[in-house]
């Protein structure tokens, strides 16, 4: 752990994002009609691969990118990207990426149930944004 | 504010589909793109023609910079649904789409034309 720059906030957001990313795999949307065999897609499925799958990629390119800041010796992150600081995108990434997967919990396919990869998804991207606000809160260079 | 105002009003024709973006399956996932555009467009309506005193900053976010977010984030969101391949897209879901891009383009322009600095210029 030693000359890492591993912070609480950081440690969120990464787990956040392998929970997010393992849910993604799992069931999405499960169809179990009576008399037959149920039946279930994830977020790669043809039926709902990207706009299912986007929450799962943005709350991995923020796990990426606070494993960097937190183990990469010698690689930084731009300080501004876009005329926002690195914690503003954070938020944005983390915000996008929980207002999707609440949306998604919401919606209601007839005869679908929403699966256990759907919840774990909603829970890794609300872990993001805890953590992007951690970073806030904790006065993480607003780089 | 044509583009969060053609989104709102296409996006009660059909999505996908027969259904509209504000009807099952499609709602609230299809609504986030109008909503964002509808979001930009008040905020713009209100500084600029109801002279609306807005806060400069909200939550750290300077309005700029909340348009910025809201149309990349809607052209994301467009991209998306443009690679799903599960449905009939219908005429709402072009337009939607189409606006997305719009609001991501207009706030690139936003940023140019109050010199942010965002874009390099």
């Amino acid at each position: 752990m030693k000359n890492t720059k591993l912070t609480p906030a950081n440690l969120v957001i990464m787990a956040g994002a392998v929970i997010a990313f393992v849910g993604s795999f799992l069931a999405f949307e499960k169809f179990s009609p009576v008399g037959y065999r149920a039946k279930s897609w994830n977020a790669w499925s043809t039926h709902f691969f990207i706009i299912a799958t986007l929450p799962a990629l943005i709350a991995l390119a923020m796990g990426v990118m606070a494993a960097v800041e937190s183990f990469a010796q010698g690689t930084t992150l731009p300080s501004r990207v876009l005329g926002f600081s690195l914690n503003q995108v954070y938020f944005v990434l983390g915000f996008q990426a929980t207002i999707m997967m609440a949306a998604w919990a919401v919606v209601d396919y007839l005869g679908f149930r929403n699966g256990v990869g759907l919840y774990l998804m909603l829970f890794g991207a609300i872990a993001c944004l805890v953590g992007a606000i951690m970073r806030v809160a904790q006065g993480a260079p607003a780089r | 504010m044509a583009s969060g105002a053609a989104m709102l009003i296409f996006s009660f024709l059909d999505f996908a589909g027969k259904q509209s973006s504000w009807q099952r399956p499609w709602f609230p996932i299809a609504t986030l793109m109008p909503l964002y555009g509808v979001v930009m467009a008040v905020q713009i309506a209100l500084a600029r023609f109801a002279g609306v005193k807005m806060p400069a900053r909200v939550a750290g976010f300077s309005w700029e910079q909340i348009h910025l977010a809201l149309g990349l984030m809607a052209g994301l969101m467009a991209v998306g649904w443009l690679v799903t391949d599960d449905y009939s897209r219908n005429f709402g879901l072009w337009i939607e789409v189409i606006g997305a891009f719009a609001l991501a383009v207009g706030a690139c322009m936003l940023q140019r034309e109050r010199n942010t600095g965002a874009l390099g210029g």
